[in-house]
């Protein structure tokens, strides 16, 4: 929680919060829900019926601002190849083909359709969100993308988005370990704290030479 | 209007990777992701019902 204010914060001093108005919405919310499910928590406990669906409902909400701050993304590398209105296009594809994907899977157990369709819907959109941001990543190689906090945050995301598939594989490999069902709130405070050391250690002039990527000094 | 089909066959090809990948992920498993946003713990009635 501390990393997300941290981000926040100097993201208003550093006068970059509109210029990442949706990572820092998502962060913004993200220290809602984290409230609210504590709220929640404390109210009605962990084996609640209550507390379940706060914690998929907003995960839900959560996953859909994460999807939209990737797109937000993709629209600043693209912008200078004047493609923003076809990424905005791919996005609302993207978002109703997901929704319409998950309601189908969901569809047949009409009883359990409501709190089930908010968790299909989130999963589904990690999975997206995951291949996005791989492609995201190809795009700033092939461009030459070199502004590093743009760089940074786009690999931050797909770090996250890996660790969280990996995560879900050692869920179902593995499910009777106690550590696997630490990995989700280890990860959830991932992204914040490096998207606050991106945006406290590098300004918005910040460049990443590629060569110092690639070669290697012997 | 290419283009506008450009951006529906990229869109149709991300989510059919994106479902791909998830199946391959969910393969061997017999339980579904317990994985989340955010640090709050993960609730302990799962797939949350009715």
């Amino acid at each position: 929680m501390g990393a997300g204010v941290c981000f926040v914060t100097c993201s208003v001093i550093r006068t970059s919060f509109l210029r990442y108005f949706f990572l820092n919405l998502y962060i913004i919310l993200s220290l809602f829900s984290d409230l609210l499910r504590q709220f929640v928590l404390r109210f009605y406990g962990l084996e609640s019926a209550q507390y379940t669906y706060a914690y998929y409902y907003t995960d839900c909400l959560l996953t859909v601002a994460l999807f939209v701050a990737v797109i937000s993304l993709a629209s600043r590398i693209f912008a200078e190849l004047n493609m923003t209105r076809h990424v905005r296009l791919v996005a609302v594809l993207l978002l109703l083909g997901t929704v319409g994907f998950s309601y189908a899977v969901v569809a047949q157990s009409a009883h359990r359709l409501v709190t089930v369709f908010a968790f299909e819907l989130s999963q589904n959109l990690y999975f997206v969100g995951l291949v996005l941001t791989y492609l995201l990543w190809g795009a700033i190689l092939k461009l030459q993308e070199s502004r590093t906090r743009v760089v940074q945050m786009v690999l931050s995301l797909g770090l996250y988005f890996s660790a969280y598939a990996g995560s879900f594989a050692l869920a179902n490999l593995a499910p009777k370990y106690v550590i696997v069902q630490y990995l989700g709130p280890i990860l959830g405070c991932f992204l914040p704290i490096s998207w606050a050391l991106t945006i406290m250690r590098h300004s918005e002039d910040s460049r990443l030479t590629t060569a110092r990527l690639v070669a290697v000094p012997r | 209007m290419s283009r506008k089909l450009g951006a529906l066959a990229l869109a149709l090809g991300i989510l059919v990777g994106a479902m791909e990948l998830k199946t391959l992920v969910t393969a061997h498993g017999k339980t579904a992701a317990i994985m989340a946003n955010g640090v709050s713990p993960v609730p302990v009635k799962f797939p949350p019902s009715n």
